[in-house]
């Protein structure tokens, strides 16, 4: 068994583990990337791709808490700022388009929550414009008859998740971060004063943690004897077959988990975070049929052409959830060194979140605050550690 | 909710499914029977069309009568029906009947008999339009009497292709030449072994003879390492198949029909849960069965060519035993005593060894694979859908994706088009583990050899999408 030591060991080769692991590496830190499987494959390699600027009042069917979209915005805009240098930083494309997008509503309660959402955004610095139905179809002649009002940001946009989170992973390994895939974590234990964690064959010394396990995020804190309450679901994304290019932009739904675009491939993809039958801990959620049927009944409700196209693909991805539905990030109280980055919008915030995790681990001033969204909120009182199989 | 619930219901019309669905309800059992074609028969009893029927006569009667007997039995056929999806964890199977119209079916048994794929390997040039592969072509030839061009190469490997390339013929085409990777067609000891099944031999025997009369050359040991055209192929390069990398003879065609056997078409079974592995053997995905077909899901069988590819009387025989098994378990007065079932398990062992026999007689598909990647250079398209070449399924795989087979099709975008992968999904489960096989147990992480099935099983209608969702809204 060889031991390494590092500055900081980033868990989860997700978008959020290849943002943080290049800024940190790009900082000159000695950086270990550790997966249980395929870098990217779980949430990073089957979420949607939106970049949500626009505020989205409610996210997914079913959930409980709305997002605290007055709080959010000012956050959504510095990530979207950031997403700017996305592409240069990286040196390559990875797909970023700010086509826009339309979030519509259908009933007079929507339409109040529309105007309402407009003002925080105005307030966030985030330019969106009401339309009625009339003006909303006007501008979008694809939408249906049910729409009756919507506000158009132009910030809205889509990056390619599959080309993102490979473009951080290589080039936080051209910065000289170290990848190991395929590695499960099976300790973190306190180590003088840092830590040690063991995963497949490796042990890592290294005074920083980075644990953006997404969603398995409490299972790698409960390894280090932290209990968070994270909420982790399963949802489900469905895609038609190829289509000439036809819709521009992003549209969502103020009242109902709804979100269509038209990828680069030509393929629309219909999302909203409708739930999948369960949330496998493997990662290979089933699908739920009822969640199918009711996802792709809005779409074509909202956007009447879909009702032309042939549904190719459903899939289900995994998403590290918290009970209030904000993000967490933050060291954790009483870890000194053990840092947590996950939930909501994790790939709209992931340039953001990976150059904030730099700045806690530097102890610099983080670029926005988040002294709110710190894991104190979610912590447990003290759980056995439980050994990684038995967790899965 | 509109739910058609039986006794037994049994995917897919052909030997296997009709043998099942004869056996069960003639013990009285109610068993409905679903099929995507417009008739039943499935590949092997596909009846002719009018036409040729009227000119060449039927060549299996035998698949018309046993289609009749299914039917006189009052066997619920569904024919025209697509099944897509599962639904309750797997307890009811969705379809959409020849309107587009939604259904729902559930039987308290299902038998799964979904048939066979043809095996594809990628090779230059296949994307080219009038490259086919045999099983099209004996479709077109035995349907309608047509040929999928006026100079055909047949190619690939196995039986199969000699009476293909007799049909092409009969429907008037002039085969350039058949080419067989291996050397079955020659006196060996293998082939001795045959003999002791003389019906089989007798057969590809007058095929060859047919052949020979028309003067059709039959190239052993040689595969199609290229196809070459403009907007479609003209030309067909042959090397040999110990050799592959080096050019022997170009062909002028103006189609190409090449192809190397079948493989289990288990999609269904997959998205089922039923468990899977890779045959030791073939190295293809079959579901794992026992020996009367029951699968790792309690009430689910697969029969005939989704269990194991290994022709029709083996088909038959594995239909007719999962059906032995349905009545066994229902205690039916029509259930087979214990010489009957002695003597389907014993007719069944017998026609696997004739199986391995003949898969004997013909290069191993681990042989096939070795020799075929080596035509793959980094140009060729191996996912046709969406135009993904080698060189992108082997960068991602060594990569990003450390030879985990899935991740391969994330970063590579292989097998995400509207065949799913069907066509592509062995060859890129080849270059996934070649090119893992210098990570650490890189190979072992590619497992079985094909991509997860994911519902709905061939694109579906939105629309039948819509009418679904308003029948469960209707009733709750």
């Amino acid at each position: 068994m060889s031991a390494l030591t590092a500055d900081v060991v980033v868990i989860g080769a997700g978008v959020l583990g290849g943002a943080a692991a290049f800024h940190l590496a790009r900082g000159g830190h000695r950086v270990i990337v550790l997966d249980r499987g395929a870098p990217g494959r779980e949430g990073s390699g089957t979420t949607a791709g939106n970049l949500h600027v626009q505020a989205v009042h409610t996210r997914r069917p079913g959930q409980e808490v709305p997002l605290d979209s007055a709080r959010f915005l000012p956050l959504q805009r510095a990530a979207s700022d950031r997403w700017n240098s996305v592409e240069a930083e990286l040196e390559t494309s990875v797909e970023l388009r700010r086509s826009g997008g339309f979030t519509i509503a259908e009933t007079p309660e929507q339409r109040a929550e529309l105007i309402a959402k407009h003002a925080w955004e105005d307030r966030a610095g985030i330019r969106t414009e009401v339309l009625d139905g009339d003006g909303a179809r006007a501008a979008l002649p694809l939408l249906g008859p049910t729409v009756t009002a919507a506000t158009w940001c132009p910030l809205d946009g889509y990056a390619n998740p599959l080309l993102t989170t490979p473009a951080y992973l290589a080039a936080a390994v051209r910065h000289g971060a170290r990848l190991h895939p395929f590695c499960p974590v099976r300790a973190v234990e306190r180590s003088g004063s840092g830590w040690r964690v063991t995963a497949g064959d490796l042990t890592v010394e290294a005074p920083h943690v980075v644990d953006v396990a997404g969603p398995w995020l409490g299972e790698i804190a409960a390894l280090a004897g932290i209990g968070l309450r994270m909420t982790p679901v399963a949802i489900q994304m469905h895609v038609t077959v190829r289509l000439p290019e036809t819709l521009r932009h992003l549209v969502q739904h103020i009242g109902e988990g709804l979100s269509v675009k038209q990828v680069t491939a030509g393929n629309l993809l219909i999302g909203g975070g409708w739930p999948a039958l369960r949330l496998e801990p493997d990662g290979r959620s089933p699908v739920s049929l009822s969640s199918v049927l009711g996802n792709v009944a809005q779409a074509a409700r909202v956007l009447p052409f879909v009702r032309d196209l042939r549904l190719l693909r459903t899939w289900a991805g995994p998403l590290a959830a918290t009970p209030d539905e904000m993000p967490v990030i933050g060291e954790v109280p009483g870890a000194p060194g053990f840092l947590v980055a996950g939930g909501t919008y994790a790939f709209t915030f992931a340039p953001l979140w990976g150059e904030t995790l730099r700045c806690l681990v530097e102890g610099k001033p983080t670029p926005v605050d988040i002294r709110d969204l710190g894991p104190d909120r979610l912590l447990e009182p003290a759980a056995p550690a439980a050994p990684y199989e038995e967790a899965r | 909710m509109t739910t058609t619930a039986c006794d037994v219901l049994i995917v897919g019309g052909g030997p296997a499914g009709l043998s099942a669905a004869a056996r069960l309800a003639a013990a009285g059992l109610a068993v409905t029977l679903v099929d995507e074609q417009p008739e039943l028969g499935g590949q092997y009893y596909r009846s002719p069309s009018p036409a040729v029927l009227r000119e060449h006569g039927d060549h299996r009667p035998e698949g018309g009568r046993l289609v009749a007997r299914v039917r006189s039995l009052g066997v619920d056929c569904r024919t025209g029906h697509l099944v897509w999806g599962v639904d309750d964890d797997g307890r009811t199977l969705l379809g959409t009947g020849p309107d587009g119209s939604p259904v729902r079916l559930r039987g308290r048994h299902v038998i799964v008999a979904t048939g066979a794929y043809e095996r594809t390997h990628p090779f230059p040039g296949w994307q080219l339009p009038s490259v086919t592969t045999p099983g099209f072509a004996q479709h077109l030839a035995a349907a309608d009497g047509t040929s999928p061009g006026r100079r055909v190469l047949v190619a690939g490997s196995g039986p199969f292709l000699l009476p293909v390339a007799c049909s092409l013929l009969a429907a008037g085409a002039d085969v350039v030449g058949v080419a067989e990777a291996g050397h079955p067609y020659r006196p060996s000891l293998r082939a001795a072994t045959a003999l002791r099944h003389p019906a089989r031999l007798r057969e590809l025997a007058g095929y060859a003879a047919r052949l020979a009369r028309a003067r059709v050359p039959l190239w052993q040991g040689r595969v199609v390492s290229r196809a070459s055209g403009a907007d479609r192929v003209s030309s067909a390069t042959l090397a040999a198949t110990a050799d592959p990398g080096r050019p022997l003879r170009t062909v002028d065609v103006d189609a190409l029909c090449v192809g190397y056997g079948f493989r289990p078409q288990t999609d269904l079974a997959r998205l089922l849960g039923c468990e899977i592995r890779a045959d030791a053997v073939t190295g293809d995905a079959e579901p794992v069965t026992d020996a009367f077909g029951r699968t790792s899901r309690p009430g689910v069988y697969v029969a005939g060519e989704a269990a194991g590819v290994g022709g029709v009387h083996r088909a038959l025989v594995r239909g007719a035993t999962a059906a032995a098994h349905i009545l066994l378990r229902e205690g039916s007065p029509a259930a087979p005593g214990p010489r009957e079932i002695a003597r389907l398990a014993a007719r069944g062992r017998a026609l696997t060894r004739f199986t391995a026999l003949s898969d004997a007689l013909y290069p191993s598909q681990a042989e096939l694979r070795k020799a075929l990647a080596a035509t793959l250079d980094d140009d060729t398209i191996v996912c046709r859908c969406e135009a993904v070449t080698a060189a992108a399924v082997r960068s991602a795989a060594a990569e990003r994706a450390g030879g985990d087979l899935n991740a391969a099709k994330s970063w590579s975008r292989a097998g995400m088009g509207p065949c799913q992968g069907r066509f592509c999904g062995f060859a890129v489960a080849g270059l996934v583990r070649d090119a893992a096989g210098d990570a650490a147990d890189g190979a072992a992480r590619c497992g079985v050899p094909v991509f997860p099935a994911r519902q709905p099983i061939r694109p579906v209608p939105v629309e039948t999408l819509l009418a679904l969702g308003e029948q469960d809204g209707g009733d709750g």
